[in-house]
């Protein structure tokens, strides 16, 4: 209701000639979604428009993919309609929504790896010749190489698509949905997995679909990217619209009042009630001995002459771009990839040939995966709690489990990190994304290892759960572990980390120490690492 | 895509995934004796489903295991006949060299089981450090172990030299108090049905309690994340094909004890695909991360029911088939889960 009572009628786009732009494309009325014992969404009206990049944001459990589920035709709504170019229509599966005009740009990639790009881009609308028999190859790489060179993206069309990187494989993904000439397009996440680089080029295309006047409908949980890039914004809490805020001809983002808005206006409606800084005070360690310490290190073929120490009670960060080897390094280190060079753990050299090893030594990884390699997804809570440490928990010489103990051991956790679970036995993949994250930590913790390696540790987990995240992992280091944690959310390693080192091609690139991080040219200092630029910014000329 | 279906409707679903193996055995049931009365309620019936399934049975428990695992193992029939070949003729040459037949059945005995096991790791060092996929790897088993089995008896039968004491095994039993079959003597219970219900105890057990049935279960959900979360998956995998092959030398002794011989070319024949049936009958998922073997012996005495019904009613065995294929297609669309 919000925001269709508010029409802007002097948007950011209102300059451009095409009559095409700003005209009401896809209505929802009053849409509802019951689950079993919750309602998902509640009676939401919403109107998005040809020429805009429309921005959804919430916590996680506020509605936003219950709300592109309906849109994409993936789920019915329990009452509602929605228009679409003026025309009342229920889509029963997405291939209707697809045909309708409607393409999601999913946040886990669905490319045929054993496929080519070209082949991939136009996936079931293959051009023919000798009567539809044949696929004709030439005209699929011409139209496939013009969707993606629309994209502003230019690479190889007979590469196959297990060999792109992330953020190939998302233009790819895009390029799909313009093959099916969508009008609307829906981002669900799409900088979760992305570098500050990659996302940067995302945008710019995101931009370019909006000049050509589609309507990109963008969901982030990076709120300083909504503000950036959105025409509009709409705020989702607990299935209902809260607030909406849109950006005036000067290019300001503004609420419904006409007070300028920033992402701590933002937050607030998402949360309901003002965030201090989320990230905790920092406490440097005093201790000096190193927990860990890497010496000309490397994962073979992916990054080399990695030296590093972390001491007990110390945060490391490691930032770099999506790709620079943080993540192969780090698997490196716990034995899933083949090494190179020198690994110390408290003074004694060693090398893990699996992470079972590692863990007994007390070295342990939080995956940045955790649908595919952190968590168990179809295993409950408990199980997955327990995994990593089932020794624990065994009795009859290690054969047999105890249960009781387990549950205590689970509920103490739960309580510990104020874990919101109905029950410890439902799948772990009823849970929001934060409270799988906390699952995740405590498993390993649990496990009480000396050094914590945690990768991406708030790849999307909700604005409330990080702070929490943040506090667990400040205080871990106050008990006196070693940890380290590599993100690609620049803010994250600053505002957690005692020192951040750069990665950039396999290699490290530059070190930022403490006193430099309170910096305000840090997080521009960090970028220009990371994409090679050289280190003092133009400002500071 | 759920939402769409009714809640009652959605929890229904649920249900029968989680109980429809046993709807499907009360229904059977029901109409066995409907049908057929005291021929099929008489003990003496029930005795001989037992008997004659407890192999297949025992088989069944193990693939259980193994399909949990994300794995499948194609060669038990073949293991079966291997592992009886090889006990049996030990056995036979003991006798022959003057052991004495107890000594000869107690070593033959431990032979066939040690035979069994063998195979089977053979099968799991194939799967875990050859990395050949289990379908393959065992698909080679299948045609290999049986081939060295034919080749062991010429593609004959091998009969026993043992006089008594190893046909008492196939054929002896526990008695069971109160009950007394047609020639008025007490009704047991064989061995091969106690050593059936025994293994599924003792591996449903180890499935839900045990810290190997987690791992099982947790490698069979997801390979990646289970060795992320410092599990030795190939230990895991190696031991569940192990487990598997020891079950097949005691599903080989059951089976050679009864006929007190070993048939090279008929001996398991088919028995991998009964076994796979069961355990689908039983609601175990095919692509692994969870099961159960309850259900796996409910799916067998299924199985072994409708072969019962339709022999009592008359029908010919060729038609047998057809009706154990359409039931473990329907099994399957029951239990077609709405998760994922």
């Amino acid at each position: 209701m919000v925001a269709r009572s508010n029409p802007i009628s002097s948007s950011a786009q209102a300059h451009k000639a095409q009559e095409d732009l700003n005209r009401e494309i896809l209505v929802v009325n009053s849409v509802t979604v019951d689950y079993p014992g919750v309602r998902a969404l509640d009676a939401v009206s919403l109107a998005f428009r040809t020429g805009e990049i429309h921005a959804i944001v919430g916590e996680n459990g506020a509605g936003k993919s219950t709300m592109m589920k309906v849109l994409s035709g993936v789920i019915r709504p329990t009452s509602g309609t929605i228009m679409l170019k003026g025309i009342q229509r229920q889509f029963t599966r997405p291939s209707d929504a697809i045909r309708a005009g409607i393409a999601m740009v999913h946040q886990e990639l669905h490319l045929v790896g054993t496929l080519n790009v070209a082949e991939n881009v136009l996936l079931g609308r293959e051009p023919t010749r000798f009567l539809g028999v044949a696929v004709d190859h030439q005209r699929q790489h011409a139209v496939a190489g013009a969707l993606l060179r629309q994209l502003g993206s230019d690479f190889d069309l007979s590469t196959l698509a297990c060999d792109l990187s992330i953020a190939q494989q998302q233009f790819v993904e895009i390029a799909k949905c313009l093959a099916s000439d969508a009008r609307v397009l829906i981002f669900d996440e799409p900088t979760a997995v992305l570098g500050e680089v990659e996302a940067n080029r995302l945008f710019v295309v995101m931009r370019r679909l909006r000049d050509e006047g589609r309507c990109v409908i963008f969901i982030s949980h990076h709120l300083d990217e909504v503000i950036s890039i959105a025409d509009r914004i709409t705020v989702l809490r607990d299935g209902k619209v809260v607030q909406a805020f849109s950006r005036n001809t000067s290019g300001i983002v503004q609420c419904e009042d006409g007070s300028i808005a920033d992402e701590g206006r933002l937050a607030h409606a998402m949360v309901g009630h003002e965030l201090s800084s989320i990230y905790p005070e920092k406490l440097y360690a005093t201790c000096t001995s190193s927990a860990i310490e890497l010496a000309n290190f490397g994962a073979t073929n992916k990054s080399h002459g990695i030296s590093f120490s972390v001491a007990a009670g110390e945060i490391l960060g490691i930032a770099g771009l999506v790709g620079s080897g943080r993540t192969e390094t780090a698997e490196a280190i716990v034995g899933i990839r083949p090494c190179e060079g020198v690994l110390r753990v408290e003074g004694r050299e060693i090398r893990f040939s699996n992470p079972r090893a590692a863990m007994r030594s007390g070295v342990a990884y939080v995956s940045e995966d955790r649908k595919n390699r952190g968590l168990h997804v179809t295993l409950s809570s408990i199980c997955n709690m327990m995994l990593p440490s089932l020794d624990k928990v065994t009795r009859l010489g290690g054969i047999m489990i105890d249960s009781q103990s387990e549950q205590r051991i689970s509920k103490n956790w739960i309580d510990a990190f104020q874990i919101r679970c109905a029950r410890p036995m439902q799948a772990i993949s009823s849970l929001s994304g934060g409270n799988q994250q906390k699952f995740a930590l405590a498993r390993w913790l649990e496990a009480t290892p000396k050094v914590l390696i945690i990768d991406e540790p708030t790849r999307g987990v909700d604005v409330g759960a990080r702070g929490e995240i943040y506090r667990i992992i400040a205080q871990l280091a106050r008990e006196g572990l070693a940890c380290i944690v590599i993100s690609s959310e620049l803010p994250e390693v600053i505002g957690i980390a005692h020192r951040v080192i750069v990665m950039r091609e396999g290699r490290i690139a530059g070190e930022i120490p403490s006193e430099r991080l309170a910096l305000k040219d840090c997080q521009e200092r960090i970028v220009r690492i990371a994409s090679g630029l050289p280190e003092e910014s133009v400002a500071s000329k | 895509m759920n939402a769409r279906i009714p809640s009652i409707l959605r929890a229904s679903q649920r249900a029968l995934e989680m109980w429809g193996v046993i709807v499907a055995f009360v229904i059977l049931f029901a109409v066995s004796t409907f049908n057929q009365g005291f021929d099929f309620l008489n003990p003496e019936n029930f005795r001989a489903l037992l008997n004659s399934n407890a192999p297949v049975g025992i088989l069944a428990v193990g693939m259980t295991l193994v399909i949990i695992s994300a794995g499948i193992d194609l060669s038990v029939g073949s293991m079966v006949v291997l592992a009886a070949a090889i006990g049996m003729t030990t056995m036979n040459s003991l006798v022959e060299n003057g052991t004495s037949e107890l000594n000869a059945v107690l070593l033959g005995g431990a032979v066939t089981i040690l035979a069994g096991t063998v195979a089977g790791t053979f099968n799991g060092v194939l799967v875990v450090f050859g990395r050949i996929a289990p379908f393959i790897a065992t698909l080679g088993g299948l045609a290999a172990f049986r081939s060295m089995s034919l080749a062991i008896a010429d593609a004959g039968e091998i009969r026993s030299q043992s006089a008594t004491m190893f046909s008492a095994l196939g054929r002896g039993g526990v008695p069971i108090p109160g009950l007394l079959n047609s020639a008025g003597k007490p009704l047991t219970l064989s061995y091969s049905t106690v050593i059936f219900f025994v293994v599924a105890i003792i591996a449903q057990w180890f499935l839900s309690r045990s810290r190997f049935g987690r791992q099982l279960v947790a490698v069979g959900a997801n390979e990646t994340a289970a060795r992320y979360a410092g599990i030795s998956v190939s230990w895991v995998r190696l031991r569940v094909y192990s487990i598997m092959g020891l079950l097949a030398g005691i599903a080989a002794l059951v089976q050679s004890s009864r006929m007190n011989s070993v048939s090279t070319s008929q001996l398991g024949l088919g028995s991998e695909l009964d076994a796979i049936a069961a355990v689908v009958i039983g609601g175990t998922t095919l692509r692994g991360g969870f099961g159960r073997v309850w259900g796996t012996v409910v799916g067998v005495l299924i199985l072994g029911m409708i072969t019962n019904i339709l022999t009592i009613s008359g029908v010919s065995p060729y038609w047998q088939g057809a009706v154990k294929g359409a039931v473990i297609v329907l099994a399957v669309l029951v239990q077609r889960t709405s998760r994922e």
